[in-house]
C-alpha cells in the first residue's frame, strides 16, 4: 500500500477542473491555466516521454518557476520516469556535473539558459534529448534539441499512456549540500512525496491564491507550494522575480505564501521604515496586497520577534521544519495549533527520537537514500532512522524545538544549506590563498583567509595589496556563483589557522586571530 | 530632494546608516549589510520610485552605491 502523486493530481482535476491551477505574468498581463488544461498538458508530456522510449529513465529540469516547468515535472513523476530538478543559478560546470552524476538521459531546459546548450551537448554524453521549455518550435540545428510543444505533439490523443508508477518507485532526485563538499542526490519515492502532501494538515478553499516565491527546485517550494497547493485545488501564482515580490503581492493578492526567514526580515525592513502616521492596516494592504493571512516559513529558524510584529499587520506566521531527506516537512506550526519559537508538532507520519540530542526521524516521508552514495546513505539512515544533523527537544506539549547543529553545514536565513568545504575547495585555487575557512556571519558567508606567504613574499606585496588582491579574487569568484554562495565578508588572517593533532584546521577556533589590516 | 538623496533614502531603509552618511564607494552587501533579498527588494523599490525597468542579469553586477547610481542615471536617460 502507499500513495501516488498521480492519484492526488487526478483527484484534483476531477474536483476542480475549471478552477485556475496556475497564474503567471507575461509582461504586465496575467495568464492562467485551469486544472483541466494543466492535466491535458501533463498527460501529453507523459505520453510523449513514453513514446520516445524514456520509460524508467532520469530526466533533469533546469529553469526558474514556470507553468512549462511544473507541467513537465508532473509529466515525468506521474509516469514511470524520475525527475531531477536542478538549480538554474548554478554555474554551467556544476550543472553538467549534476546531469552526469544523476544519469539523466533527457533535459528540460529554460530557453533563458540557451548559452549553456553547447557545453551541455558536448559534455553530457548520456543525454538523448533536450526539450526547451517553450511553446514555439526550437529552431536549433541539432536533432537532439526540440521544444516542449514538440514533445507534447509526439504522441496523438489516442496514444498509449504510461502505467501508474508503484508507490515505492523513486519519483524525484533532489540535490542537497553534502557535508563532505559534494552535493548528494536525495531519492524520494512517490509515497514519500504523496504522504508529505497528505500529512501536512493545512487546508484551504479551492481557488485560494498562493504566491510561490521560493526556487522551484527546492523541496519546500516544490512539494508545499506546488504539490500541496494542487492537492487543495489552490491557485498557485508565480512570482516572476524577487525584484517584484512586493509588487506581485499587489497583483495576485495571495492569501498564503511560503517563505524563508530572509524574506520575512526584508519585508519587515520595509514595514518598519514606513511613516508611522500611516495606519498599519493600510500599510499591510499596500505591502501584502490586502489579502494575505498566512506565511509558512521553513528552511532556517525564524526569530519569534517577527511572528509578533507581523501579527500587528494581520499576518500570521507559522514556522515549520524539514529537510529534503524528509520530503521535506517534519513538523510545522498550524493555524489551529501553534507555539511561537517552536517548529510545531511533528507530522502524524513522522516518528521522532533523539540520539545524544540529535533529532532522528522515521516514517513514510523519509527518503530511500542518496543516489549512488551507499556510504553517505548508511551514515545518515540507520535502521530506518534519519539522522537530521540538528539538535533539539520535544516540550511537554509535544512541540519540537531546535537548539543546535551536529553537522558542519551553514544554514543561511534564505534557507540555503551551505557546505563550507565545497566553497573552500574552490577558493583554495586562488593564487594568493594559503588556507581558507568559510563561516556564516551576519546572514552571509565570510571567507577567512591566511595568504600564501610564498606568493606574497615572491611578489613583495604589502598588507593592503594582499587585501585588495584577495577581494578582487572573491569578486571574480562571486560573479560565477548564485547569490547564496557568494562571499560577502573577507578577513585576512595574520597567522595560520590553529590545527588539531591530526593536522586538521580546528573550525571552532577559526575566528580566533587578529586581522592583517 | 535630488535623485541621489531620494535614492539614498531608500538605501537607508535597509541598513542602519543615515542617508547623509552613505558614501558612493560603499558596497551594498559588505559595507551596508544588505542581504541578497534586501538588495532585490531595494531594486524593486527603485523601479517603482524612478519608473524604470531593471533586468535581473544586469543588476547582479552592481556592487557599490556608485555603480547603482550610474545604472539608474543611464536608465533614466534612455527612458
Amino acid at each position: 500500500m502507499g500513495m501516488l502523486i498521480r492519484d492526488i493530481l487526478e483527484n484534483s482535476v476531477e474536483n476542480f477542473a475549471e478552477i485556475k491551477a496556475v497564474k503567471w505574468l507575461q509582461k504586465k498581463e496575467i495568464l492562467e491555466r485551469s486544472y483541466k488544461e494543466l492535466m491535458e498538458n501533463v498527460v501529453a508530456i507523459r505520453k510523449g516521454l513514453l513514446s520516445e522510449g524514456f520509460q524508467g529513465k532520469h530526466l533533469a529540469l533546469i529553469g526558474v518557476s514556470s507553468v512549462e516547468w511544473i507541467e513537465s515535472y508532473l509529466g515525468v513523476i506521474t509516469g514511470n520516469t524520475v525527475a531531477v530538478p536542478l538549480d538554474a543559478g548554478l554555474p554551467g560546470e556544476d550543472l553538467i556535473d549534476l546531469i552526469n552524476r544523476s544519469d539523466s538521459e533527457g533535459l528540460f531546459l529554460s530557453p533563458k539558459l540557451l548559452p549553456l546548450l553547447d557545453a551541455v551537448l558536448a559534455q553530457c554524453p548520456k543525454l538523448r534529448k533536450i526539450w526547451l521549455l517553450q511553446e514555439q518550435e526550437a529552431e536549433i540545428d541539432n536533432e537532439k534539441v526540440v521544444s516542449l510543444a514538440e514533445l507534447k505533439k509526439v504522441s496523438g490523443n489516442n496514444a498509449v499512456d504510461a502505467d501508474k508508477p508503484s508507490p515505492e518507485d523513486v519519483a524525484t532526485i533532489i540535490f542537497t549540500s553534502g557535508t563532505t563538499g559534494k552535493s548528494k542526490g536525495v531519492m524520494l519515492t512517490q509515497n514519500n512525496l504523496a504522504t508529505n502532501v497528505e500529512y501536512v494538515r493545512y487546508t484551504a478553499e479551492p481557488g485560494t491564491p498562493m504566491l510561490s516565491v521560493l526556487p522551484i527546485h527546492h523541496a519546500f517550494c516544490l512539494v508545499m507550494d506546488w504539490l500541496k497547493g494542487f492537492s487543495l485545488g489552490a491557485t498557485v501564482c508565480i512570482n516572476d522575480s524577487l525584484l517584484h515580490m512586493v509588487k506581485n503581492m499587489g497583483v495576485f493578492k495571495p492569501q498564503v505564501i511560503l517563505m524563508v526567514p530572509m524574506m520575512v526580515e526584508t519585508i519587515y525592513k520595509r514595514l518598519s521604515a514606513a511613516d508611522p502616521a500611516i495606519p498599519k492596516q493600510a500599510l499591510a494592504a499596500n505591502v501584502f496586497g490586502g489579502n494575505l493571512k498566512i506565511i509558512f516559513t521553513g528552511g532556517a529558524h525564524l526569530d519569534p520577534f517577527y511572528i509578533e510584529k507581523f501579527a500587528e499587520y494581520g499576518v500570521n506566521i507559522y514556522e515549520g521544519y524539514g529537510m529534503s531527506e524528509c520530503s521535506p516537512v517534519i513538523s510545522s506550526n498550524m493555524p489551529d495549533d501553534h507555539k511561537p519559537g517552536s517548529i510545531g508538532r511533528p507530522l502524524a507520519n513522522a516518528e521522532i527520537a533523539f540520539d545524544d540530542g540529535e533529532i532522528l526521524v522515521k516514517g513514510s516521508s523519509v527518503m530511500k537514500g542518496y543516489y549512488q552514495m551507499p556510504q553517505e546513505t548508511a551514515e545518515t539512515l540507520k535502521d530506518g532512522w534519519l539522522h537530521t544533523g540538528d539538535k533539539g527537544y520535544l516540550d511537554e506539549d509535544g512541540f519540537l524545538f531546535i537548539n543546535g547543529r551536529v553537522k558542519n553545514l551553514i544554514i543561511l536565513s534564505n534557507g540555503e544549506n551551505i557546505s563550507p568545504e565545497e566553497i573552500e575547495n574552490k577558493l583554495a585555487l586562488g593564487a594568493l590563498v594559503g588556507e581558507v575557512i568559510v563561516t556564516g556571519e551576519n546572514n552571509g558567508l565570510t571567507a577567512r583567509i591566511y595568504p600564501d606567504m610564498d606568493v606574497v613574499q615572491a611578489k613583495g606585496l604589502g598588507a593592503e595589496e594582499v587585501q585588495a588582491g584577495l577581494q578582487a579574487f572573491l569578486d571574480e569568484y562571486n560573479k560565477r556563483q548564485p547569490t547564496y554562495r557568494q562571499i560577502t565578508g573577507l578577513i585576512v588572517r595574520k597567522h595560520p589557522f590553529i590545527r588539531s593533532s591530526t593536522k586538521k584546521i580546528k573550525r571552532q577556533e577559526a575566528m580566533i586571530d587578529e586581522p592583517l589590516l | 530632494m535630488t535623485n541621489e538623496m531620494q535614492f539614498k533614502t531608500i538605501v537607508a531603509q535597509y541598513c542602519e546608516v543615515k542617508p547623509e552618511d552613505i558614501k558612493n564607494d560603499m558596497r551594498f552587501r559588505e559595507d551596508l549589510g544588505f542581504s541578497s533579498l534586501d538588495f532585490m527588494s531595494f531594486l524593486g523599490e527603485l523601479e517603482d520610485t524612478f519608473d524604470v525597468e531593471l533586468e535581473e542579469e544586469d543588476v547582479l553586477k552592481v556592487l557599490t552605491i556608485a555603480e547603482a547610481l550610474e545604472m539608474m542615471e543611464k536608465l533614466q536617460q534612455e527612458a
